[in-house]
């Protein structure tokens, strides 16, 4: 069931960031993707002008991201293609990856956990919501930060509450706490929350894209 | 009703079928409550747990091989009581004779896991060949090596409960005679049923000793309580009749019964039990290993947790009066008719599974938790590559069972090095097995590491299409045994120290297509008339069968101290040294990692044992980072409820 569900949920969400690419284009980006996406990488890869700890973060950042991907594709690939569980070398490489992954995590949570504050320009749609029903004047928001942004913030913080469960699961499975049924029980949880927190993380970083490229 | 009945019987005939009919469910009525159709007295249990009372009367064979007259001690020279028309009165003899112990010889039996096999070894011949009637792969059959039946039950009949080969009637011409005078090895029943302390496997005028002597007939007789056999069929000439015995002819075989067991009718209490105590188990089915010298000894090391738990071997190894006995293999309810199979393996008591009545707890199973044991080690692993055998050293230590080295009969070498020389605990991973049975294809997974004893065949053979067809022992012994004369053989019991250039002088000898195998190598001759080896070849591989007993309890297990019992660089399971066993000195001595058994990539192996360095690394980073994120959450949730606190209080 988990190897069905996890390719639609893959397939679902990467055509519909696809779709969403192809249906509300940013700014520039609808006549010359390419070249706007040649731009966000070279902005990535390349030297810029930052502060020490804005290199920092772009660098941990990135290497964040890389790991993602390795994690992701070690993790999946054996389950979803070969339709057995992670083990051998790409186990190996798995474990190396995680706890930098890790690492890079606790960095960016604490952060950018900031910039990733809600305020109540976040919620304009709340307030005319709340107008609506209770027909009270409440003042309407001066500035209305575009819903992206909105994602993009939630996207974080399920990131952050998302990556606790995906530690801590595989973590406390190697004490000797839990016995086979629990034990089967965090493999599951681990299996269940990395989906959850894969796709998040790819919408996430659609997002982020979505924004540099704007800017 | 009535009325139309009595109209009905009127007639002379019907009443006549009527008698006739009462006269027949009558009858099977009677049988029925006796015994059921075709079946003995014994066959059968009444319900009753509690043991029936065996004073019997003894009933030997005559010369036809039919049921002969009532044993009485004090007439003349009495003959060995038989089993099959003592005990077969009351027990179906031929269904008995089908079970495990004894239908090694029908080639229709499914062979099952592949199990200890017989050993024939000599070390003036530089052998030491693994020998089955059952299909095992990796065994040869023993008339592969020129053993005819009645030789094979005289070398090993020592520690068979009679029956299978010692009752199948040779067609070896020189074999005929020998079996007139010395009889069958009937079924032993008192091997394992007799609970007497008296009954006699391994004495000096026991059962194992009595088979040695030819005296097949009198072997059972020989080893029960109430009876002492003196004489050696071997020593009688083949036209010596037994049925006839002669007062003057001191070597032959005779019995001499107890009078005084005997009651007034002849008759005598045998203490027959149907869950025989272990000792019975024992003779034929204990291990020594080398591991510490001390532990050699009984009173120094400990038995298999269950019988400590106090539990019988009977208790797990079930048959009923087929004697299909359960084996215990986790694989084994694909192919056995024993209804308890499924349940009677490790999985099948601990941890047992189905919808129907709960099994847990059978035999007061504990239900294992296996904390912190990730659950893909019991795809990967057998419940004894963990639980069972000796502790796992460095180095494998030589081993010994009682059937390769006759242990518990008399005069028996105690020195470790004596051969055969098998080898234990190899961790290797078991082979599935697929047999045609009954029309259908039965395939029993396999897959997983299991702790195994392993043997490396040494014996000639020729090799001809890649395939090597041992050499018939005495045909070897006329030409290797010239060649190796001089050679100097140790008191331990040890090979001598054959050289490459004795092999190529033996097999220069024994043809052109004449090969030596030996310690995984095959020796051969090549065009040039040089020894080469070959290393590998299939012929050589070593026989391996796998470890059940002693069970170590939970807190011996492997890994219960730290992933690290298994998972390190150096830790035996993976790493640990097999000792290859060679009669050629020169290949002395020889050593093969674990994980080459195991179908895993040593360097694989290595590198995964090293990670763990960092696991405790892993555990602390992951820990402390999960702390932060913890930290983050639980921070701005808080500042994000003192938002929602200073909007409800209309601050902002």
């Amino acid at each position: 069931m988990f190897r069905n569900l996890s390719i639609l949920v893959f397939v679902v969400t990467v055509g519909g960031v696809f779709l969403h690419w192809i249906a509300a284009p940013c700014k520039g980006c609808r006549w010359n993707p390419i070249k706007k996406v040649v731009h966000l990488f070279t902005l990535l890869l390349f030297e810029q002008k930052l502060s020490l700890v804005g290199a920092i973060k772009k660098l941990i950042y990135l290497v964040a991201l890389f790991c993602f991907v390795v994690l992701a594709v070690t993790g999946f690939y054996p389950l979803l293609i070969k339709g057995e569980h992670i083990s051998g070398y790409l186990m190996m490489i798995h474990a190396t990856f995680a706890p930098i992954f890790i690492l890079c995590l606790a960095f960016l949570a604490v952060a950018w956990a900031s910039s990733y504050r809600f305020n109540k320009s976040d919620w304009p749609w709340l307030r005319n919501i709340l107008r609506w029903v209770t027909s009270l004047k409440i003042p309407v928001s001066e500035s209305i930060e575009p819903s992206s942004q909105l994602f993009e913030k939630t996207g974080f913080w399920l990131i952050v509450f998302l990556a606790l469960p995906l530690i801590l699961s595989i973590i406390v499975s190697m004490f000797s706490i839990f016995g086979t049924a629990g034990q089967e029980f965090l493999l599951a949880a681990h299996r269940w929350t990395a989906l959850v927190f894969a796709v998040v993380a790819i919408i996430h970083t659609y997002l982020v894209i979505r924004v540099q490229l704007k800017r | 009703m009535d009325a139309c009945i009595e109209q009905r019987i009127d007639s002379p005939l019907k009443k006549g079928f009527i008698v006739a009919l009462a006269f027949l469910l009558t009858s099977s009525t009677l049988t029925a409550a006796g015994e059921s159709v075709g079946k003995l007295l014994g066959d059968e249990s009444d319900g009753s747990r509690a043991t029936p009372l065996h004073l019997i009367p003894l009933f030997a064979e005559d010369e036809n091989g039919e049921k002969g007259e009532q044993i009485e001690p004090d007439v003349g020279f009495p003959m060995p009581f038989s089993t099959r028309f003592t005990c077969g009165d009351c027990h179906s003899y031929k269904i008995i004779g089908e079970g495990w112990h004894f239908n090694y010889i029908d080639p229709n039996v499914v062979p099952g896991r592949p199990g200890e096999p017989w050993i024939y070894f000599d070390s003036k011949l530089g052998i030491q060949i693994p020998l089955s009637y059952r299909p095992w792969l990796g065994t040869f059959r023993p008339d592969d090596i020129g053993l005819s039946v009645f030789q094979f039950t005289k070398i090993f009949g020592r520690h068979m409960p009679g029956g299978g080969p010692g009752e199948v009637e040779s067609d070896d011409i020189d074999d005929i005679g020998r079996q007139f005078v010395s009889g069958k090895l009937e079924i032993n029943c008192l091997a394992c049923h007799n609970a007497h302390y008296g009954q006699d496997m391994g004495g000096d005028g026991g059962y194992a000793v009595q088979v040695t002597r030819e005296n097949f007939r009198w072997a059972a007789t020989a080893s029960c309580e109430f009876a002492d056999v003196t004489g050696s069929a071997a020593k009688m000439l083949e036209t010596y009749d037994p049925f006839m015995p002669d007062p003057d002819e001191r070597d032959a075989p005779r019995v001499t019964y107890q009078k005084e067991e005997f009651n007034e009718n002849d008759e005598v209490l045998f203490q027959i039990i149907r869950e025989m105590p272990d000792d019975r188990c024992y003779y034929c089915h204990s291990d020594l290993y080398y591991c510490r010298a001390e532990e050699t000894e009984k009173w120094i090391s400990d038995e298999d947790v269950h019988l400590t738990a106090g539990l019988k071997c009977v208790d797990c190894h079930r048959n009923g009066i087929d004697h299909n006995i359960i084996r215990g293999y986790e694989q084994e309810a694909g192919i056995s008719l024993n209804p308890l199979a499924a349940t009677s393996s490790c999985e099948g008591c601990h941890l047992p599974k189905g919808e129907g009545e709960p099994q847990a707890g059978r035999l007061g199973a504990p239900v294992p938790t296996h904390p912190g044991i990730p659950p893909i080690h019991f795809d990967k692993l057998s419940c004894t590559a963990c639980h069972s055998g000796p502790w796992p050293v460095s180095e494998t230590v030589l081993t010994k069972t009682s059937r390769a080295h006759r242990l518990g009969t008399p005069n028996v070498n105690k020195a470790e090095e004596a051969l055969p020389h098998i080898v234990s605990p190899v961790f290797a991973k078991q082979s599935g097995i697929s047999v045609a049975y009954m029309g259908r294809l039965l395939v029993m997974e396999g897959g997983k590491i299991s702790p195994y004893k392993v043997m490396w065949p040494a014996y000639w053979g020729t090799l001809e299409n890649d395939s090597v067809t041992p050499v018939e022992v005495g045909i070897v012994e006329k030409v290797v045994g010239g060649v190796f004369a001089d050679l100097e053989f140790p008191a331990t019991g040890d090979w001598p120290e054959i050289t490459k250039e004795k092999i190529a002088e033996a097999l220069m000898i024994l043809g052109d297509k004449a090969v030596y195998v030996a310690g995984g190598v095959l020796y051969k001759i090549d065009n040039s008339g040089e020894l080469v080896e070959e290393v590998g070849h299939i012929a050589a591989a070593p026989y391996m069968w796998p470890i059940a007993h002693n069970v170590r309890p939970a807190a011996q297990s492997l890994g219960v101290r730290r992933c690290e019992d298994c998972h390190s660089t150096d830790a035996p399971f993976f790493f640990g040294e097999v000792a290859v066993d060679s009669p050629v000195a020169l290949e002395r001595p020889s050593k093969k990692k674990m994980v080459e058994f195991q179908d895993i990539n040593p360097f694989y192996a290595w590198v995964f044992a090293f990670s763990f360095v960092f696991r405790p690394w892993l555990k602390v980073i992951a820990l402390a980072c999960s702390a932060v994120l913890a930290g983050v959450l639980l921070l701005y949730a808080l500042k994000a409820l003192g938002c929602v606190a200073r909007f409800l209080v209309e601050k902002e």
